[in-house]
Protein backbone atom coordinates (compact mmCIF):
# COMPACT_ATOMS: atom_id res chain seq x y z
CA UNK A 1 0.00 0.00 0.00
CA UNK A 2 1.86 3.18 -1.21
CA UNK A 3 0.10 6.10 1.60
CA UNK A 4 1.33 9.59 0.86
CA UNK A 5 1.68 10.50 4.72
CA UNK A 6 2.68 13.63 4.37
CA UNK A 7 0.15 14.53 1.88
CA UNK A 8 -2.58 13.31 3.84
CA UNK A 9 -1.52 15.15 6.49
CA UNK A 10 -1.34 18.53 4.94
CA UNK A 11 -4.67 18.08 2.87
CA UNK A 12 -6.76 16.40 5.61
CA UNK A 13 -5.56 17.48 8.99
CA UNK A 14 -6.56 20.86 11.27
CA UNK A 15 -9.84 21.39 10.42
CA UNK A 16 -13.12 21.28 11.80
CA UNK A 17 -15.32 18.48 9.45
CA UNK A 18 -18.29 17.67 11.65
CA UNK A 19 -19.99 19.79 14.63
CA UNK A 20 -22.94 17.66 16.65
CA UNK A 21 -24.60 18.47 19.60
CA UNK A 22 -25.97 16.47 22.55
CA UNK A 23 -27.23 17.22 25.77
CA UNK A 24 -25.96 14.88 28.40
CA UNK A 25 -29.00 13.67 30.01
CA UNK A 26 -29.07 12.54 34.10
CA UNK A 27 -30.25 8.60 32.89
CA UNK A 28 -27.53 8.61 30.29
CA UNK A 29 -24.92 9.30 32.95
CA UNK A 30 -26.00 7.36 35.45
CA UNK A 31 -26.82 4.03 32.54
CA UNK A 32 -23.44 5.24 31.21
CA UNK A 33 -21.46 4.55 34.54
CA UNK A 34 -23.57 2.14 35.65
CA UNK A 35 -22.47 -0.14 32.76
CA UNK A 36 -19.21 0.82 33.39
CA UNK A 37 -19.06 -1.29 36.48
CA UNK A 38 -18.48 2.27 38.33
CA UNK A 39 -19.61 2.52 41.70
CA UNK A 40 -18.60 5.80 43.18
CA UNK A 41 -21.78 7.46 44.05
CA UNK A 42 -20.98 11.25 42.14
CA UNK A 43 -20.98 9.13 38.90
CA UNK A 44 -24.15 6.66 39.91
CA UNK A 45 -26.35 8.97 42.45
CA UNK A 46 -27.99 12.03 40.82
CA UNK A 47 -28.80 13.49 44.46
CA UNK A 48 -25.19 13.42 45.21
CA UNK A 49 -23.74 17.34 45.23
CA UNK A 50 -20.95 16.23 43.22
CA UNK A 51 -22.54 14.13 40.32
CA UNK A 52 -21.21 13.96 37.01
CA UNK A 53 -20.64 11.96 34.06
CA UNK A 54 -17.75 9.72 34.19
CA UNK A 55 -14.40 10.39 32.15
CA UNK A 56 -14.95 8.60 29.48
CA UNK A 57 -18.29 9.62 28.91
CA UNK A 58 -17.40 11.38 25.94
CA UNK A 59 -16.61 8.16 23.88
CA UNK A 60 -20.06 7.31 23.56
CA UNK A 61 -20.76 10.39 21.05
CA UNK A 62 -20.25 9.93 17.36
CA UNK A 63 -20.66 12.71 15.24
CA UNK A 64 -22.56 12.79 11.79
CA UNK A 65 -19.43 11.42 10.21
CA UNK A 66 -16.52 9.58 10.83
CA UNK A 67 -14.34 10.93 7.88
CA UNK A 68 -14.73 14.24 5.65
CA UNK A 69 -16.20 14.46 2.76
CA UNK A 70 -13.76 12.50 -0.09
CA UNK A 71 -12.00 11.69 2.07
CA UNK A 72 -9.51 8.93 0.74
CA UNK A 73 -10.73 5.51 0.46
CA UNK A 74 -7.15 3.46 1.73
CA UNK A 75 -6.16 -0.21 1.39
CA UNK A 76 -9.13 -1.55 -0.22
CA UNK A 77 -11.82 -0.28 2.44
CA UNK A 78 -10.79 -2.46 5.15
CA UNK A 79 -10.84 -0.99 8.56
CA UNK A 80 -11.32 -1.63 12.27
CA UNK A 81 -11.41 0.21 15.22
CA UNK A 82 -8.35 0.77 17.08
CA UNK A 83 -9.55 2.55 20.31
CA UNK A 84 -10.50 5.85 22.07
CA UNK A 85 -8.37 7.90 23.92
CA UNK A 86 -10.20 10.31 26.59
CA UNK A 87 -8.48 13.45 28.03
CA UNK A 88 -10.96 14.76 30.31
CA UNK A 89 -10.77 18.88 31.17
CA UNK A 90 -13.69 19.76 33.45
CA UNK A 91 -16.38 17.96 34.94
CA UNK A 92 -20.13 17.53 32.42
CA UNK A 93 -22.76 17.55 34.72
CA UNK A 94 -26.49 16.37 33.93
CA UNK A 95 -28.06 18.58 31.76
CA UNK A 96 -25.05 20.23 30.17
CA UNK A 97 -25.55 20.85 26.45
CA UNK A 98 -22.27 19.55 24.60
CA UNK A 99 -21.00 20.11 21.32
CA UNK A 100 -18.60 18.54 19.44
CA UNK A 101 -16.05 19.32 16.79
CA UNK A 102 -14.46 16.82 14.92
CA UNK A 103 -11.33 16.87 13.06
CA UNK A 104 -8.45 14.94 12.00
CA UNK A 105 -5.78 15.35 14.24
CA UNK A 106 -3.20 12.87 12.58
CA UNK A 107 -2.53 10.24 9.86
CA UNK A 108 0.56 7.83 10.44
CA UNK A 109 1.75 4.79 9.29
CA UNK A 110 3.31 1.83 11.27
CA UNK A 111 4.69 -2.07 10.12
CA UNK A 112 3.10 -5.07 12.19
CA UNK A 113 3.01 -9.13 11.68
CA UNK A 114 -0.06 -8.51 9.23
CA UNK A 115 1.23 -5.74 7.27
CA UNK A 116 1.24 -1.80 7.02
CA UNK A 117 -1.47 -0.31 8.36
CA UNK A 118 -2.46 3.25 7.81
CA UNK A 119 -3.58 4.71 11.29
CA UNK A 120 -6.18 8.09 11.23
CA UNK A 121 -6.64 9.87 14.13
CA UNK A 122 -10.17 11.45 14.39
CA UNK A 123 -10.56 13.78 17.60
CA UNK A 124 -13.69 15.07 18.81
CA UNK A 125 -13.48 18.53 21.13
CA UNK A 126 -16.03 18.35 23.42
CA UNK A 127 -17.39 22.04 25.18
CA UNK A 128 -19.92 23.06 27.02
CA UNK A 129 -22.65 25.82 26.99
CA UNK A 130 -20.85 27.86 27.86
CA UNK A 131 -18.06 27.05 25.63
CA UNK A 132 -15.58 25.86 27.93
CA UNK A 133 -13.67 22.98 27.01
CA UNK A 134 -14.49 19.43 28.85
CA UNK A 135 -13.18 16.30 27.04
CA UNK A 136 -11.17 15.65 24.28
CA UNK A 137 -11.43 12.12 22.03
CA UNK A 138 -8.98 10.66 20.02
CA UNK A 139 -10.32 7.94 17.95
CA UNK A 140 -7.85 5.70 15.79
CA UNK A 141 -9.15 3.80 13.40
CA UNK A 142 -6.95 1.52 11.23
CA UNK A 143 -7.34 0.88 7.90
CA UNK A 144 -5.03 -2.37 5.75
CA UNK A 145 -4.17 -3.12 2.47
CA UNK A 146 -5.68 -6.94 2.43
CA UNK A 147 -3.63 -7.19 -0.70
CA UNK A 148 -0.46 -7.46 1.65
CA UNK A 149 -1.37 -10.03 3.03
CA UNK B 1 22.79 -6.22 36.71
CA UNK B 2 19.52 -7.48 34.72
CA UNK B 3 17.79 -5.30 32.76
CA UNK B 4 14.79 -5.20 30.41
CA UNK B 5 15.64 -3.73 27.13
CA UNK B 6 12.35 -3.50 25.24
CA UNK B 7 9.21 -1.41 26.79
CA UNK B 8 6.69 0.49 25.48
CA UNK B 9 4.90 3.89 27.93
CA UNK B 10 2.08 5.83 27.37
CA UNK B 11 4.09 7.53 24.69
CA UNK B 12 4.01 4.69 22.28
CA UNK B 13 0.94 5.17 20.39
CA UNK B 14 -0.61 1.58 21.31
CA UNK B 15 1.47 1.53 24.89
CA UNK B 16 -0.81 1.63 27.91
CA UNK B 17 1.20 1.54 30.31
CA UNK B 18 2.42 4.47 32.52
CA UNK B 19 6.30 4.75 33.69
CA UNK B 20 5.21 4.58 37.20
CA UNK B 21 3.03 2.04 36.63
CA UNK B 22 5.83 -0.41 35.50
CA UNK B 23 7.81 0.78 38.56
CA UNK B 24 4.85 0.30 41.28
CA UNK B 25 4.37 -3.36 39.24
CA UNK B 26 8.43 -4.15 39.34
CA UNK B 27 8.61 -4.24 43.37
CA UNK B 28 5.11 -4.79 44.86
CA UNK B 29 5.64 -8.14 42.16
CA UNK B 30 9.17 -8.45 43.64
CA UNK B 31 10.33 -9.07 40.05
CA UNK B 32 14.16 -8.73 40.80
CA UNK B 33 15.09 -6.38 37.62
CA UNK B 34 17.11 -3.82 38.30
CA UNK B 35 16.02 -1.35 35.10
CA UNK B 36 13.98 -1.11 32.28
CA UNK B 37 14.63 0.55 28.87
CA UNK B 38 11.87 2.68 27.03
CA UNK B 39 11.65 2.03 23.58
CA UNK B 40 8.98 4.41 22.19
CA UNK B 41 7.72 2.72 18.79
CA UNK B 42 8.71 5.54 16.10
CA UNK B 43 10.28 8.37 17.98
CA UNK B 44 12.47 9.27 21.12
CA UNK B 45 10.85 10.67 23.66
CA UNK B 46 13.50 13.59 24.22
CA UNK B 47 11.06 15.24 26.75
CA UNK B 48 10.04 13.01 29.78
CA UNK B 49 12.88 12.48 32.95
CA UNK B 50 12.04 10.39 34.94
CA UNK B 51 15.17 10.56 37.45
CA UNK B 52 12.41 11.29 40.33
CA UNK B 53 10.98 7.84 39.93
CA UNK B 54 13.89 5.98 39.59
CA UNK B 55 14.96 7.95 43.18
CA UNK B 56 11.59 6.63 44.38
CA UNK B 57 11.94 3.16 43.52
CA UNK B 58 15.43 2.56 42.89
CA UNK B 59 14.71 1.48 39.46
CA UNK B 60 17.14 2.13 36.56
CA UNK B 61 15.23 4.05 33.24
CA UNK B 62 16.55 4.76 30.49
CA UNK B 63 15.64 5.68 26.96
CA UNK B 64 15.80 4.09 23.97
CA UNK B 65 13.42 4.08 20.24
CA UNK B 66 12.00 1.25 17.95
CA UNK B 67 12.30 2.54 14.41
CA UNK B 68 11.16 0.71 11.47
CA UNK B 69 13.37 -0.48 8.61
CA UNK B 70 12.84 -2.50 5.27
CA UNK B 71 13.85 -5.49 7.57
CA UNK B 72 11.94 -5.19 10.32
CA UNK B 73 11.28 -3.24 13.82
CA UNK B 74 15.26 -2.14 15.33
CA UNK B 75 15.90 -1.13 18.80
CA UNK B 76 17.95 1.87 19.02
CA UNK B 77 20.05 2.35 22.16
CA UNK B 78 21.92 5.61 22.68
CA UNK B 79 19.77 7.91 20.72
CA UNK B 80 21.47 11.48 20.85
CA UNK B 81 20.91 14.71 18.63
CA UNK B 82 23.64 13.79 15.77
CA UNK B 83 21.59 10.67 15.49
CA UNK B 84 18.34 11.71 15.79
CA UNK B 85 19.16 14.50 12.59
CA UNK B 86 20.92 11.45 11.04
CA UNK B 87 17.37 9.72 10.00
CA UNK B 88 13.69 10.03 10.43
CA UNK B 89 12.44 7.94 13.13
CA UNK B 90 9.06 8.74 12.13
CA UNK B 91 9.26 6.63 8.73
CA UNK B 92 8.45 2.71 8.49
CA UNK B 93 10.39 2.29 5.47
CA UNK B 94 14.22 3.50 6.57
CA UNK B 95 16.98 1.37 5.41
CA UNK B 96 18.26 -1.01 7.52
CA UNK B 97 21.91 -1.11 6.35
CA UNK B 98 21.10 3.22 6.38
CA UNK B 99 19.91 2.65 10.42
CA UNK B 100 22.78 0.30 11.00
CA UNK B 101 25.81 2.35 10.22
CA UNK B 102 24.13 5.71 11.25
CA UNK B 103 23.48 4.53 14.86
CA UNK B 104 26.92 3.30 15.02
CA UNK B 105 28.77 6.37 13.28
CA UNK B 106 26.74 8.67 16.28
CA UNK B 107 27.89 6.13 18.98
CA UNK B 108 24.87 4.37 19.76
CA UNK B 109 23.71 0.31 18.80
CA UNK B 110 20.91 -0.85 16.61
CA UNK B 111 19.56 -3.83 17.44
CA UNK B 112 16.90 -5.60 15.09
CA UNK B 113 14.09 -7.01 17.66
CA UNK B 114 11.94 -9.86 16.78
CA UNK B 115 13.01 -10.95 14.14
CA UNK B 116 11.96 -14.10 14.07
CA UNK B 117 7.89 -12.47 13.58
CA UNK B 118 7.13 -12.23 10.18
CA UNK B 119 6.75 -8.90 7.90
CA UNK B 120 8.36 -6.83 11.50
CA UNK B 121 11.60 -9.52 12.00
CA UNK B 122 14.51 -9.70 9.88
CA UNK B 123 14.85 -13.34 9.14
CA UNK B 124 12.38 -13.29 6.64
CA UNK B 125 13.84 -10.33 4.68
CA UNK B 126 17.28 -12.44 5.24
CA UNK B 127 15.54 -15.19 3.48
CA UNK B 128 14.31 -12.83 0.95
CA UNK B 129 16.71 -9.90 0.07
CA UNK B 130 20.20 -11.60 2.12
CA UNK B 131 21.38 -10.40 4.93
CA UNK B 132 22.84 -7.05 5.90
CA UNK B 133 26.09 -6.43 7.03
CA UNK B 134 26.93 -4.50 10.20
CA UNK B 135 24.49 -6.39 12.52
CA UNK B 136 26.07 -7.92 15.80
CA UNK B 137 23.18 -8.05 18.45
CA UNK B 138 19.48 -9.38 18.31
CA UNK B 139 16.80 -9.57 20.16
CA UNK B 140 16.72 -13.61 20.55
CA UNK B 141 13.94 -13.27 23.12
CA UNK B 142 10.94 -11.16 22.59
CA UNK B 143 7.90 -11.13 25.26
CA UNK B 144 5.62 -11.17 23.00
CA UNK B 145 6.94 -13.04 20.38
CA UNK B 146 5.57 -16.75 20.18
CA UNK B 147 7.72 -19.87 20.99
CA UNK B 148 8.79 -20.73 17.03
CA UNK B 149 9.34 -16.90 16.30
CA UNK B 150 12.24 -17.12 19.45
CA UNK B 151 13.69 -20.17 18.16
CA UNK B 152 14.03 -18.52 14.47
CA UNK B 153 15.93 -15.79 16.04
CA UNK B 154 18.30 -17.65 17.77
CA UNK B 155 18.90 -20.46 14.92
CA UNK B 156 19.98 -16.91 13.58
CA UNK B 157 21.97 -15.37 15.99
CA UNK B 158 23.64 -18.76 16.10
CA UNK B 159 24.27 -18.98 12.49
CA UNK B 160 25.96 -15.69 11.91
CA UNK B 161 27.25 -15.30 15.49
CA UNK B 162 25.21 -12.40 16.66
CA UNK B 163 24.95 -11.87 20.57
CA UNK B 164 21.46 -11.96 21.67
CA UNK B 165 19.61 -9.66 24.22
CA UNK B 166 16.27 -10.37 25.69
CA UNK B 167 13.17 -7.62 26.01
CA UNK B 168 9.55 -8.35 27.17
CA UNK B 169 8.00 -5.64 24.44
CA UNK B 170 5.75 -4.31 27.04
CA UNK B 171 2.45 -2.66 26.40
CA UNK B 172 0.73 -3.23 29.70
CA UNK B 173 2.60 -3.11 33.18
CA UNK B 174 2.12 -7.01 33.41
CA UNK B 175 3.69 -7.52 30.34
CA UNK B 176 7.28 -6.21 31.89
CA UNK B 177 9.97 -8.66 32.35
CA UNK B 178 8.86 -11.40 30.50
CA UNK B 179 12.11 -11.30 29.05
CA UNK B 180 15.40 -9.38 30.14
CA UNK B 181 19.31 -9.23 29.83
CA UNK B 182 21.70 -9.77 32.42
CA UNK B 183 25.41 -7.56 32.56
CA UNK B 184 28.00 -9.02 34.40
CA UNK B 185 28.53 -5.24 35.53
CA UNK B 186 26.25 -2.43 36.86
CA UNK B 187 24.97 -0.19 34.43
CA UNK B 188 24.38 3.62 35.76
CA UNK B 189 23.24 4.94 32.67
CA UNK B 190 22.58 4.83 28.08
CA UNK B 191 26.06 5.49 27.73
CA UNK B 192 27.14 2.72 29.93
CA UNK B 193 24.18 0.43 28.00
CA UNK B 194 25.79 0.97 24.75
CA UNK B 195 29.13 0.30 26.23
CA UNK B 196 28.07 -3.12 27.30
CA UNK B 197 26.24 -3.91 24.42
CA UNK B 198 29.31 -2.80 22.13
CA UNK B 199 31.06 -5.22 24.50
CA UNK B 200 28.92 -8.01 23.89
CA UNK B 201 29.06 -8.73 27.55
CA UNK B 202 25.09 -10.25 28.19
CA UNK B 203 23.17 -12.70 28.11
CA UNK B 204 19.27 -13.09 27.14
CA UNK B 205 17.30 -14.49 29.46
CA UNK B 206 13.58 -15.41 29.64
CA UNK B 207 11.07 -14.96 32.64
CA UNK B 208 8.06 -16.25 30.36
Amino acid sequence: MEIDVEALKRDWTGFTFDTAEFEALTADLVGFATACGETAKRYTDPSDPDFQAVPNYPSRYVGRRVLPDNFPRLGGGYGFDAGKCVTPIAPIRAGDKITARSQIHDVYTKTGRSGTMLFIVHRMEFSNQRGEPVSVVDWRMVQQDRGAQ
Amino acid sequence: MILDLHNHSIKSDDGRAKVENYCQWIKKRELGLDGFVLTEHRQFDAESDYRKLEDEYGILILKASEVETDYGHVLVFGVNDDLRAAYDFTRIDLPLELVIRETERCGGVAVPCHPGRPRVGMCAHFEAKGPVEGVRVIETLNGGSRGEEDAAALALAEARGYRGIGGSDAHIVSQIARCVTRFPNEIRDGDGLVAALRAGDFEALSWK
